[in-house]
């Protein structure tokens, strides 16, 4: 039996991230099926969870350490640098939304357990996407990932546009998993494989020159799939009405999640898989780079909804960290970078947000943040922190992520695209400020009502500022990390 | 020195974020205190200036590795002229919160600001680095943001939306010419190294050389402000309160002039040297464009305002001459300036909570109700104008001497700047000062108070003091000026 086992590749503890939440998720269920329980009681058994599943993650370090990079369960399950570094993003955006989640939900009555189940589910589908190391697999953790956030956002069923975000998430959802299974399905038919590594190897097998036209055309369907989670234009149609209708505490973590898994995988696709035949797909991820750019920062700068503000200048941060991704080994490292910071500054915002306008709203006009800084002066310059991050104004993590981005373009001689970047900051500035002016400058008409919150979301909030404002002044280890990723392959 | 250079730029952060975290109802603290807190960033001013030897060109006093992977390293220098920037700040930041009003003294967002402010621009003086440099360059930003927004005029949101993407747009430039330093730089050496060091003996082609200076001069001359890209300026200097428009215009004004003189020039002399006549031509266009259009306004702020355009015209046409004399009198002018227009906006400020108004033509007669404030104006715009024996004339003498070997037409017709500002600043005296008290409102106008003698008194000690004995400043400079000015001959050598 240990023989089949470790023939296969049998390890629990590459998957033990996701299996950890799956069980977490059976007691919640059992708990609510069976007997009675408070709600404290499953906030620990949750909160215990999570922490377990962190722990799993440092376990994994422990194995890679060992290993080195390796595949388990028959070459379905891959332990590298990449997968290593979005489970600890993962896990940190689990870890980080526990709070915003846990109070959104319990605002939702009886269907608290209900919606901590799903954020579950989907955590432990991201987890198994950002390990797939084949196409099927990858699908698999894509769609247990996707198909809990859909009902995520539509968990708020007496509001009309949560429900028709749902809809709409789940159908243009369905659509682009439509899109990526049939990429790998043309993929499997030119070259009998499903692993990254082995289309590689196939790749490089047959040379880059006579690859069918079958492959590209997977590939493409692969990428518009993966594109479309990131909300890069041209798939971003989704986005803005999502984030708007979704319940406001969730957003942080639907937004983050399944960005970070995709990217990964983008990432370790381009540099793995398609190295051989990444250069007939510049023209394709330039324009969408120029789309997602020009959109983003054309339609953020007149909206008057935040939720959807967020959304649109998520659209153009797509675009940089996919113009990272696609421009080389050291353009990869920065883009880890970026995502980092982004990552930290995005689920400040909505845990802001949330806190602000009550958990369950779906619109959130700029005009709700009339006076924050005298409501509550640490939200207040949270706030900022965390706008001058996105806008990337230096002193920020923004500033540095933009800057070695950049770097790495130009010399890799990308000059048009730093130049629309460039450009582009400079649009950024003025819709990022917007919210700003209205928060601290704009004078309050009614009169000013404190704004009183947690301890735990004071401790929460302020870490993710301090941590904006840290890695933009010592960005060194982060930055080691983030080239620690791709070192393989410099 | 180490500690004391990185005081400069680490004690007014730490002065802003102590004046903000005193409670609100000890209100009565925040005025005395923010001036004793910004009396020690000067009192260091003076410590180093009697304890060291400042006459010297840029040297590095610490540096701090930022990003090793690249081989990034934040550096901070000091030299003569970062030196007299520095102070120049220094002191106008303790000056205007000195002249703070009622309103603004209570504010303790206003005055962290402030201090924000000073660090951020302390750290440009400083900065070894380009990278540095346009931290702190950018940083700017956020302490003026607020500034400008929250204690502005009524029209503040256009002008300050206005300021930030202009620096912003600017600000781009230079960081793409940076980010192409550093590639070239990691191209030839291997490492990432942007230190001022390590760049003058980069070795880059003329075409990159034109390309760069043309970056990074585009991003500081927008902050100068050049001629057709000044328009910023009039807006940002009326819509923001008095202390906001004295260092706008005392030191923020000097950030893009120090940028080219630092960086843009010694680096990449030959785009300079490509492109001086293009600058001195836009300069001299800025000088006499502002002298004019000053000439007609009604509203005494936006008059000075648009004197500066064509003071600061004045130091880009020195600078752009690339003569030894005309790059020393660029910095002696900037100094001067920094001097002149601090102390006539705050004049202005001081008139303006009296009358809350800043027309012209609600004046006339105040001689007679204010004799002191009439006074000091009269020998702030002589200063201003230039008239020998004050600071103005120094500066511009020098400038115009040094660049006529140059550019013979072009500071020929830059003299009548001069002729200009004196019709300006004098007509706009005689309007507001001599002849009747027609309006009704101007009998009782109260003098200027002790507080307020005081706190513009410095301002006009120096502005004598330089006047009679400029060599004292004209040594601090020396150094820098003939590094900027050898490496323009040794190019102007090399291509002959």
């Amino acid at each position: 039996m240990s023989q089949i086992a470790e023939a296969i590749g049998f390890n629990l503890i590459v998957i033990s991230p996701s299996v950890t939440l799956v069980i977490t998720v059976l007691i919640l269920l059992f708990f609510t099926i069976t007997v009675e329980t408070s709600l404290s009681v499953k906030k620990w058994i949750t909160f215990l969870g999570i922490l377990v599943t962190v722990f799993c993650v440092f376990l994994k370090f422990g194995l890679f350490l060992q290993n080195g990079i390796s595949s388990y369960f028959t070459q379905k399950i891959l332990l590298d640098e990449f997968s290593l570094f979005g489970n600890v993003l993962i896990a940190m955006i689990l870890f980080l939304n526990f709070l915003p989640i846990w109070d959104t939900s319990s605002k939702l009555n009886e269907k608290t357990s209900e919606a901590i189940i799903l954020t579950l589910m989907s955590a432990s589908g991201f987890f198994l996407m950002v390990d797939a190391e084949n196409l099927i697999m990858l699908f698999i953790g894509l769609e247990i990932g996707s198909i809990s956030l859909y009902a995520l956002a539509g968990l708020n069923r007496s509001d009309k546009l949560s429900n028709e975000a749902s809809l709409k998430y789940f159908l243009l959802g369905s659509l682009a998993s439509c899109v990526l299974i049939y990429g790998v399905a043309l993929v499997y038919v030119s070259y009998s494989v499903m692993s990254f590594y082995d289309f590689a190897l196939a790749l490089a097998y047959t040379g880059p020159d006579i690859v069918p036209l079958t492959t590209f055309v997977g590939v493409l369907f692969i990428f518009v799939g993966l594109l479309f989670k990131i909300a890069a234009a041209p798939f971003q149609s989704w986005a803005p009405d999502v984030y708007q209708g979704s319940p406001t505490g969730y957003v942080g973590y639907m937004a983050s999640i399944a960005k970070v898994a995709s990217f990964i995988v983008i990432a370790r696709m381009c540099m793995v898989s398609m190295a051989f035949i990444l250069e007939d797909f510049q023209t394709f991820f330039f324009v969408v780079i120029l789309l997602s750019v020009l959109i983003g920062s054309f339609f953020a700068s007149v909206q008057s909804d935040l939720k959807r503000l967020i959304a649109y200048s998520g659209v153009v941060q797509s675009g940089f960290i996919l113009s990272g991704i696609t421009s080389g080994v050291n353009g990869t490292s920065a883009s880890m970078f970026y995502l980092f910071a982004y990552i930290l500054q995005l689920i400040g915002i909505f845990t802001i947000f949330s806190i602000i306008s009550g958990k369950l709203s779906s619109n959130f006009e700029m005009d709700n943040i009339n006076g924050l800084i005298k409501n509550n002066r640490f939200l207040g310059i949270s706030f900022c922190v965390f706008m001058f991050g996105l806008a990337g104004i230096p002193l920020t993590s923004g500033f540095v992520s933009k800057f070695i981005l950049l770097t790495n373009l130009w010399a890799y001689e990308r000059y048009f695209l730093v130049s629309i970047l460039l450009l582009s900051t400079v649009v950024g500035f003025y819709f990022y400020l917007r919210p700003i002016w209205i928060a601290t400058i704009e004078k309050v008409d009614e009169p000013v009502e404190t704004l009183l919150i947690k301890k735990s979301e004071y401790l929460l909030i302020g870490s993710l500022a301090s941590l904006t404002i840290i890695f933009g002044l010592l960005p060194d280890t982060l930055i080691n990390i983030s080239r620690w990723v791709v070192q393989n392959y410099l | 020195m180490i500690g004391l250079t990185y005081s400069f730029i680490l004690l007014p952060l730490v002065n802003s974020v102590f004046i903000f975290l005193i409670p609100k109802r000890r209100a009565e603290l925040f005025r005395p205190l923010t001036i004793f807190l910004s009396l020690i960033p000067l009192g260091l001013c003076l410590y180093v200036f009697l304890n060291q030897n400042l006459k010297t060109s840029f040297y590095v006093v610490d540096e701090f590795s930022w990003i090793s992977a690249y081989g990034i390293d934040l550096i901070i220098g000091l030299s003569g002229m970062s030196f007299l920037l520095v102070t120049l700040n220094c002191l106008l930041v303790l000056l205007s919160i000195l002249s703070l009003n009622e309103n603004h003294s209570f504010s303790k967002g206003f005055l962290s600001a402030l201090m924000l402010l000073q660090a951020s621009v302390n750290g440009v003086f400083l900065a070894g680095d380009l990278i540095s440099l346009f931290i702190f360059f950018e940083a700017l930003l956020i302490p003026m943001y607020f500034l400008m927004g929250i204690w502005g005029g009524e029209n503040k949101r256009y002008a300050t939306i206005k300021f930030i993407l202009y620096t912003v747009f600017g600000s781009i430039f230079i960081l793409a010419g940076t980010i192409y330093t550093g590639v070239l730089s990691y191209l030839s050496s291997g490492n990432f190294a942007l230190d001022f060091d390590s760049l003058s003996s980069l070795s880059i082609t003329s075409s990159q050389s034109k390309i760069l200076f043309l970056l990074f001069t585009f991003g500081f001359l927008i902050k100068v402000p050049i001629f057709p890209l000044h328009t910023w300026l009039p807006d940002a200097h009326v819509e923001a309160p008095t202390a906001g428009s004295i260092l706008l215009a005392g030191v923020l004004l000097k950030v893009g002039a120090y940028g080219i003189l630092r960086v843009s020039i010694p680096f990449f002399t030959e785009g300079f040297i490509e492109y001086q006549f293009l600058i001195a031509t836009l300069s001299v266009v800025g000088i006499i464009y502002g002298a004019v259009v000053a000439i007609v306004q009604i509203d005494i702020k936006k008059l000075i305002a648009y004197s500066s355009i064509s003071h600061m015209g004045f130091v880009m046409l020195g600078i752009s001459a690339g003569r030894y004399l005309s790059l020393e009198g660029a910095v002696i002018q900037m100094i001067n300036h920094g001097i002149t227009s601090g102390a006539l906006f705050m004049l202005v400020g001081f008139l303006y909570e009296r009358r809350h108004t800043r027309r012209i033509s609600d004046f006339g007669g105040l001689k007679k109700s204010m004799p002191i404030y009439a006074g000091i104006f009269l020998f702030t715009s002589f200063a201003s104008i230039g008239l020998p024996g004050l600071n103005g004339f120094v500066g511009e003498f020098m400038i115009l001497m040094g660049s006529f070997p140059t550019f013979n037409l072009l500071s020929s017709i830059a003299a009548f700047g001069v002729v200009l500002a004196a019709i300006y600043m004098l007509w706009a005296y005689q309007r507001m000062f001599n002849g009747e008290l027609t309006h009704e409102d101007n009998k009782n106008v109260l003098d200027l108070n002790s507080k307020e003698i005081v706190s513009v008194a410095p301002l006009l000690i120096l502005m004598l003091f330089i006047g009679l004995y400029p060599s004292f400043i004209e040594s601090y400079v020396v150094q820098d000026v003939s590094v900027i000015y050898e490496s323009i001959n040794n190019t102007i050598g090399l291509s002959k």
